[in-house]
């Protein structure tokens, strides 16, 4: 049991970092709110790591974390931890032309009560950048994969401004459908739903250190606000769950790049840990900002919006926890 | 990154798991294993003696200190494979934890020549130990610690009250920890003394916990009278011992609170089966919640080993006991909560097991209080790791 970053993981987190300071600052969130085009710059520079889609989710969740701590917008995300998976677990010879980055997709799933979990509806939700990619992949009941293009999508208005969802009219003949193994397919979105906790402790880390910094810097009652015992509880809280997330979504990685029989106890583990530490940084997090992290100038909100869009995808942490009762308690 | 362990680390597991196979007590695993001192039976027993002796001649009872010391010189990855075997067969090294585990590493540490002779026979278990450090009035601020010992040229004359000294009723021995020096700043001012508990001036009175159980006691000291050479390190230079523990296990101390988290756990899961609970969507989400909160515990104990394990500091385990306490703590209530009206039952026939989940429950505060409060270990994590300024 080995949890240390190898010198090749520790070069792909600097590497991330080095890059996304630079080209994914709060302003360009901003500019994206009304202009999507402005993550391209950033899709283009990302073009560069598609190639982690096809290999270990330990790696690709180091690399995924760090586009949390930026809120990246964008396809990278809905391309290669969602669609390469798919296409892997299909056999789909797409595959390789997404890992070269001559073509991408997204993945359409749930069915309209946004549950994530394979039905036989015409109508399928939360589909992620569905306007920016060049394939749809639809998971029907049987189970089935169709690859799709062109679909009619309808953009879902959610506080998240960062990641744009949308409904996906699947109805028609379009697009060539395939048989997928039942646990070929479990094994895609467990992938993919790792790979979003890992993103969304990203996320939380972020508000941590925005948080913790105020803290330190904020003076009331002529001490910073940082030296009162109910913040220091409250900042230790926050970095209590936001070690248990990291931790267990590390974890998580490396049972479904082994194929551990832990795997999936260990997804819904981890899924739920990230969303109880997204929401208890974001919740925390304005608080301790007080007036300022109330504001609209403040970025605090651009992350407090990723965090509840990022907890309430793929499944709660109400759902995950469900689904883990029902291997708990056969 | 990767969940296998080295093939000799397997070996070592293997080994151990045959000694464990083979000796260990009938005794373990048996609800009422070790008294609790709350009938006046011995806290103890004599099994646990011969357990812990043979333990120390296989080399496996602190397997990391070299065979003289009752170990075989592991790693630190196999003390925690060690640790984790234990754990999940409920298997105690020993029921009285102070002289391996505290008064053993500070002795050999910090202890004279002739001191550092007293630590086979604490780690055996041959010669019981105990601690004197929290009073009335110096709990969460020990170094507030007001019992005195007056230096004189052969001796040190002690005066005052401990409290919460735990096995002092059966102990031989006990570190003491006494202020030489009032005019200074508290932790300027500190000495640790071993005084033998059958000197005159010693009165140990048990002191019923809220479970009725009594492994504490009170211990008064009337000019007693300690011999100079049992000062340990500086004098004045005590506080800095009060850190001492086992560093080389202290690594891997939370296996043991996840690993019964855990099976709290799972017989959390029987009981509501038991009861018809299971079907229960409120019970369902709450024993998956605890379970989130015990398997991502374990992942976290587990990183910061890989960090410990390299060399780094390791800020983890500052998290791990307030969180596993407060977990369990969690656990139990919920025990209770589901039997609902009888929660509070302890009657053998009509009671869930004897009582087990509301006593449990009870017993759970000694984990969110001893050893430093829950509210003082987030003081710890704020200003130590965080950063944040004192208040």
């Amino acid at each position: 049991m080995d949890f240390s970053l190898t010198e090749d993981q520790v070069l792909l987190r600097d590497t991330a970092r080095g890059l996304l300071v630079n080209e994914c600052p709060t302003t360009m969130l901003r500019d994206h709110i009304t202009d999507p085009s402005a993550a391209d710059r950033l899709t283009a520079h990302l073009g560069e790591f598609v190639g982690l889609g096809g290999g270990d989710l330990t790696d690709l969740a180091i690399f995924v974390e760090e586009l949390g701590y930026v809120a990246a917008p964008g396809p990278f995300f809905a391309n290669t931890a969602l669609f390469a998976p798919l296409l892997a677990a299909l056999g789909s010879p797409l595959l390789d032309d997404v890992l070269e980055g001559t073509t991408t997709g997204t993945v359409a799933l749930a069915g309209t009560d946004g549950s994530w979990r394979v039905n036989g509806e015409t109508r399928k939700t939360f589909v992620p950048e569905a306007d920016r990619v060049e394939w749809i992949a639809v998971v029907d009941e049987g189970p089935t994969v169709r690859l799709t293009q062109g679909l009619p999508t309808r953009l879902i208005e959610r506080v998240d401004t960062t990641r744009r969802l949308f409904d996906v009219d699947t109805t028609g003949e379009k697009g060539e459908t395939f048989e997928i193994n039942p646990d070929a397919l479990a094994g895609a979105i467990e992938r993919a739903t790792v790979a979003l906790s890992a993103e969304m402790v990203g996320t939380a880390r972020r508000m941590f250190d925005m948080t913790l910094q105020y803290a330190k810097e904020r003076i009331q009652f002529d001490v910073p606000i940082g030296s009162f015992q109910a913040m220091q509880h409250k900042l230790a809280d926050m970095s209590l769950a936001i070690e248990r997330a990291t931790s267990a979504v590390q974890y998580a990685a490396m049972t479904l790049t082994e194929d551990d029989v832990d795997r999936h106890r260990a997804t819904h583990v981890a899924k739920a840990a990230a969303g109880a530490a997204v929401t208890r940084a974001a919740k925390d997090g304005i608080q301790i900002h007080g007036g300022i992290g109330y504001t609209w100038e403040h970025d605090l909100h651009l992350f407090m919006r990723r965090a509840y869009g990022s907890e309430t995808w793929m499944g709660t942490t109400g759902y995950h926890h469900d689904r883990l009762a029902d291997l708990l308690i056969a | 990154m990767k969940l296998a362990y080295e093939a000799e680390d397997e070996a070592f597991r293997a080994e151990l798991i045959t000694f464990l196979d083979q000796n260990t007590p009938t005794e373990v695993g048996t609800r009422d294993f070790g008294s609790d001192g709350s009938d006046g039976e011995d806290i103890v027993p004599e099994w646990s003696r011969k357990w812990q002796a043979q333990l120390f001649d296989a080399g496996w009872m602190v397997p990391a200190f070299p065979p003289e010391l009752g170990g075989r010189n592991c790693t630190p990855v196999q003390t925690l494979i060690y640790l984790e075997e234990i754990a999940r067969r409920g298997v105690p090294r020993s029921l009285h934890f102070p002289g391996y585990a505290i008064v053993s590493p500070s002795l050999l540490e910090y202890g004279t020549d002739e001191q550092k002779k007293l630590v086979p026979a604490a780690v055996r278990g041959d010669t019981i130990w105990c601690i004197g450090m929290s009073e009335p009035n110096a709990g969460s601020d020990l170094a507030g610690l007001r019992t005195r010992a007056e230096v004189h040229d052969d001796a040190f004359v002690v005066n005052g009250q401990k409290v919460w000294t735990s096995y002092a009723q059966v102990a031989q021995k006990c570190c003491l920890y006494v202020r030489t020096n009032p005019d200074v700043p508290k932790h300027k001012g500190i000495s640790l003394l071993i005084v033998d508990m059958d000197t005159p001036g010693i009165e140990i009175r048990p002191l019923r916990h809220i479970t009725g159980a009594a492994e504490f006691a009170e211990v008064f000291f009337d000019d007693v009278i300690v011999p100079r050479e049992n000062l340990v390190g500086d004098l004045n230079d005590g506080w800095r011992l009060t850190q001492g523990s086992l560093a080389h296990e202290r690594a891997g101390l939370w296996v043991e609170g996840v690993a019964r988290l855990e099976q709290s756990i799972l017989a959390l899961v029987d009981l509501a089966k038991r009861l018809g609970a299971d079907r229960d969507p409120v019970v369902r989400r709450e024993i998956a919640a605890a379970y989130e909160n015990a398997a991502s515990l374990r992942a976290l104990g587990y990183k910061g080993f890989a960090s410990f394990a390299q060399g780094s500091s390791a800020p983890e385990h500052s998290y791990m006991k307030m969180a596993t306490s407060e977990a369990s703590q969690a656990v139990f209530e919920l025990g209770t909560k589901i039997q609902g009206s009888y929660g509070a039952v302890v009657d053998s026939e009509r009671g869930e097991e004897n009582g087990r989940w509301i006593r449990g429950f009870f017993t759970s505060f000694a984990g969110t209080i001893a050893g430093g409060t829950s509210q003082i270990q987030r003081n710890i994590i704020a200003q130590r790791i965080l950063g944040l300024p004192r208040s």
